[in-house]
């Protein structure tokens, strides 16, 4: 017997058009594979979706997938991940179950005690039996995992999985992931198959009561950083699994994506002169044809601002040369003559005018009102109204407008001149 | 009429042993703290020594006393005895506290003579008023009464900086105010602490501990070999976290071991320990010659291999992998980031408690000295760009410390983590939470920056006497009151607190269950 555990497809995350032909093509690629290899289910813990109701093109092509998943007999076993959990069942993934083509397994209810009890659903075909827990955002499912009434969910016999969603502290890699992780003791003990979600590179490990814990990892790219660690090599893919009583094999079934060309530029203790330099000179001769573009660009110049480091250029070149998209990461570029000081105060208010008025006297303009004790007024003015949400019943194109104009105003700058 | 309990009067002395006469009917304790009312303040004074007084001869009395029992003669009697014997105290001033202001300040000058004195009350002990982000240790005794409504709460921030010093004998209670001290520090985000459990005694993976706290789940992180509890995490660590100056001040290496084992490092960089317990020693000693190889010694090797086998309880099975049997250390891919998480959760003044139970008194020494390691760095780096004043104290608790601050251990070894954060800590806010049965072989320059000693019972006079010599206040005649501490009963020697404080710390299990828990069930409907 066999089953096929995929996580964080991320379908819709993708918003350049080569790469959402991309994305769509390895969600196939892997459903596809998924029948070819005659699996008996698959396993889907979580994050299927970017976002809970993603455009109309998205929907259409995951639904044409799973009817054909469907049609071919397979079922398919899903748990909401954070990025496409819905609070009131108000997800595609519950469109997806209403038509039958997926199956939630969560089984919950809430006590009056607060907890939490669980119950299995069963394979029909293989009689595993499968439970699971979604996630959700900033580890919030947290309370749910320690309200876990765990006894039945142990005591059960036969071959069990667990379908998770959240990052597990024993099984991370790096230290710089994201701080929403738990500790695997969290998760039920005495399953065989800890099918995960949420960490979007593949990996396998075995505990003392925690048969096989497996992360397949995005097949694709679910963040900006998966296709710089695409660029470097990481492979994609999902995994198969044999079992009978037990868990006979987990295998990693890599799926290719697109070819990638990685640009980094070390700026630490440069000028912003000599970056541009270097990058031009790294970028002048590459073939972009077809190609993802990774430009990244760290470290702290030691002159210039970071908006001088010029990309712009570069990444016109690029994309007319035939590249399927350019993506640059500036994030961790900063400068050391316009770094921000950071400054302490009681409340908001007191912080940004502090921060401010740490700040300001590393500006030089021949305007007054820009500078000094007028400056900083003056910026919490603008910031004030940069930070103005959309108004309910406002269009996008009466919104922007509307802050456009208005900060201008606060700049002083006449408006009729800009147009 | 005086409008207070007279328990005695000043009737001679001199500044620091100031003698008065108990007033029949009382009864005087050492240690009780009493009250001398002046213009506008009041002196608070402590009984150290109490002896008899009597108008009678010696001669006279004992006479009497051979009368009494040789004779037979009943009721033979002293004249009006309350007034012709009684009993001296001797008392030292401890603070002056100015009742307007409310200022509390080391006292200069003596009692009025004849001054009649009171049993403190609670009402006297205002100005130990709880301060924000301060930690509570106990209440305020004296002698052996407690005056619950005295709570002594202590600056959180300035005496985990500047370093805690708990002496105590088994028995006593230190656990119990380790306990207590910790319990307070989850009440908020101020502090973070690593807590190296060598007794898994602190969690309360059996009975009550520190888990029972309200916000335990946000604050309380717990790291445990095996089979952790429900929330708690796998202590492993993995070797590529270990570095060689781990080793130092800890680890007995010769020079030529410790070569061997930097060789190692420059080699195979993260990998060395695996490299190194995979080295045939035999081959790698036999081709000193060889450039890719060290000129030591197969005997070198050998030994450290030997010796980090048995330190880190290493062991390799058949397809050649490096694991250690407690499971705390691991050469493959997992605890690649446990050390950074846990001083990420210390950063965050989380309270994180390691189970070290399992492991062999060096290799609990190493793996705090890896966290401690990267927590005080982390802490230099935040002081170096500004940043130092957004992050909350660190402290480390550290059972039986002169196994790394020990006279011995410093003058043999190179300084270790721990040494170094005993010296120069404070400046980084980050400080030791040392517990000690043995004060007297930790060198003086490392008691004397230990600037909050929490005192409990010492019955050895050469510990007492190197706690006394270095306490923040003159405990020159507190020799006896310390030998006599009952069990929970402590003094608190502070450059934080305006005189040394006689302390009862309440027993942990009362505070957790005076704590209620007032948890709310969320309502969720969608799993």
């Amino acid at each position: 017997m066999k089953f096929a555990h995929l996580s964080d497809i991320h379908l819709g995350f993708q918003k350049n058009e080569s790469l959402q032909k991309i994305e769509q093509q390895v969600f196939e690629d892997a459903m596809q594979k998924c029948i070819s290899s005659g699996v008996d289910f698959i396993l889907i813990p979580g994050d299927m979706f970017h976002v809970n109701i993603p455009e109309m093109r998205v929907q259409k092509y995951a639904f044409s997938m799973f009817r054909r998943v469907y049609d071919a007999g397979i079922p398919v076993y899903v748990v909401y991940g954070s990025h496409d959990f819905s609070p009131v069942a108000n997800s595609v993934i519950d469109l997806l179950a209403e038509v039958g083509y997926i199956i939630k397994v969560t089984k919950a209810t809430s006590n009056e005690d607060g907890s939490i009890t669980l119950d299995f659903m069963t394979d029909s075909k293989t009689g595993a039996k499968i439970a699971g827990l979604s996630g959700l955002k900033v580890g919030k499912d947290l309370e749910w995992y320690q309200n876990l009434n765990r006894s039945n969910l142990e005591s059960e016999s036969g071959f069990k999985i667990f379908l998770f969603h959240g990052g597990i502290s024993e099984m991370k890699t790096e230290s710089g992931m994201d701080g929403d992780h738990m500790a695997l003791s969290l998760l039920p003990k005495g399953f065989a198959y800890y099918a995960g979600g949420h960490m979007h590179k593949f990996n396998h490990q075995k505990f003392a009561d925690y048969g096989h814990v497996v992360y397949p990892g995005t097949p694709f790219a679910g963040y900006h950083a998966d296709l710089e660690e695409n660029a470097k090599g990481q492979k994609r893919g999902f995994v198969l699994v044999e079992f009978e009583d037990t868990v006979k094999s987990v295998d990693f079934v890599e799926l290719k994506n697109t070819q990638y060309e990685i640009i980094e530029v070390d700026a630490n203790n440069r000028k912003v002169e000599s970056v541009n330099l270097e990058l031009n000179e790294k970028t002048k001769d590459i073939d972009a044809s077809n190609k993802i573009i990774i430009i990244k660009v760290a470290g702290e110049l030691t002159s210039g601002k970071t908006a001088d480091v010029n990309i712009s250029e570069i990444r016109d070149m690029l994309s007319n040369s035939g590249s399927l998209a350019v993506n640059i990461s500036k994030n961790q570029l900063k400068s050391k003559e316009y770094s921000i000081t950071e400054a302490k105060g009681a409340n908001k208010d007191e912080v940004e005018t502090n921060v401010f008025a740490e700040n300001i006297g590393q500006l030089k303009f021949e305007q007054i009102n820009l500078i000094g004790e007028s400056g900083v007024k003056l910026a919490k003015k603008l910031l004030r109204e940069l930070g103005q949400e959309q108004l309910i019943n406002e269009k996008k194109n009466e919104y922007i407008p509307r802050i456009r104009n208005n900060a201008l105003g606060i700049l002083g700058v006449d408006t009729d001149d800009s147009q | 009429m005086e409008d207070f309990q007279v328990v005695g009067q000043v009737v001679g002395g001199k500044f620091g042993d100031i003698v008065i006469r108990q007033k029949s009917g009382t009864n005087i304790e050492i240690g009780d703290l009493m009250v001398s009312e002046e213009n506008g303040s009041f002196l608070i004074l402590q009984v150290f020594a109490l002896e008899y007084g009597s108008q009678i001869q010696d001669r006279m009395q004992q006479m009497m006393s051979g009368v009494n029992m040789e004779q037979g003669i009943v009721d033979a009697n002293f004249y009006e005895p309350e007034f012709v014997n009684y009993v001296l105290a001797r008392i030292k001033p401890l603070a002056r506290v100015y009742k307007e202001r409310g200022e509390v300040k080391i006292p200069k000058s003596l009692p009025s003579f004849f001054n009649k004195l009171r049993l403190i009350s609670q009402d006297d002990l205002k100005f130990l008023q709880k301060e924000k982000d301060s930690i509570f240790v106990g209440h305020i005794r004296s002698g052996s009464k407690v005056i619950k409504e005295a709570e002594v709460w202590l600056p959180a921030e300035d005496v985990f900086s500047h370093h805690v010093l708990i002496p105590a004998t088994t028995g006593r209670g230190k656990s119990n105010l380790v306990k207590t001290i910790l319990w307070h520090v989850l009440d908020t985000n101020k502090v973070g602490a690593l807590v190296l459990d060598a007794h898994d005694e602190y969690f309360g993976r059996t009975g009550i501990g520190l888990k029972d706290h309200p916000r335990s789940r946000e604050n309380l992180v717990y790291y445990t070999p095996a089979n952790p509890p429900v929330g708690a995490n796998r202590m492993t660590i993995n070797l590529q976290s270990v570095r060689p100056e781990h080793f130092e001040g800890i680890v007995d290496f010769s020079d030529a071991q410790f070569q061997a084992i930097r060789m190692a490092y420059r080699q195979h960089r993260k990998n060395w320990i695996r490299e190194l317990m995979l080295t045939d020693a035999v081959q790698a000693g036999m081709e000193s010659s060889s450039p890719s190889k060290s000129d030591f010694t197969a005997a070198t090797m050998m030994v450290v291999q030997r010796k980090l086998r048995l330190l880190l309880s290493l062991e390799k099975d058949e397809e050649g992998v490096v694991y250690s049997r407690h499971e705390v250390f691991d050469s493959t891919t997992k605890g690649l980031t446990t050390v950074d998480d846990i001083v990420r959760d210390i950063e965050s003044g989380k309270v994180v408690v390691l189970d070290t139970s399992r492991l062999g008194d060096e290799a609990e020494l190493i793996v705090g000295n890896i966290i401690a390691s990267k927590l005080l760095q982390k802490y230099k780096d935040a002081k170096a760009s500004g940043e130092i004043d957004r992050k909350p104290v660190a402290t480390i608790v550290i059972e039986e410390a002169p196994r790394v601050i020990g006279e011995d251990v410093l003058t043999s070894k190179n300084d270790n983590i721990y040494a170094t954060i005993a010296k120069e800590g404070r400046k980084f806010k980050v400080g030791l939470t040392a517990i000690t049965q043995l004060s007297s072989v930790i060198p003086r320059t490392i008691l004397a920056n230990m600037n909050t000693k929490i005192i409990l019972g010492n019955e050895m006079k050469q510990e007492r006497e190197a706690i006394i010599a270095s306490a923040s206040q003159d405990l020159s005649e507190d020799d006896k009151n310390i030998a006599s501490l009952d069990k929970g009963e402590a003094i608190i020697t502070s450059i934080f607190v305006p005189f040394a404080m006689p302390i009862k710390v309440p027993l942990f299990e009362d505070i957790v269950r005076e704590k209620t828990k007032t948890e709310s069930a969320g309502k969720t409907k969608v799993f």
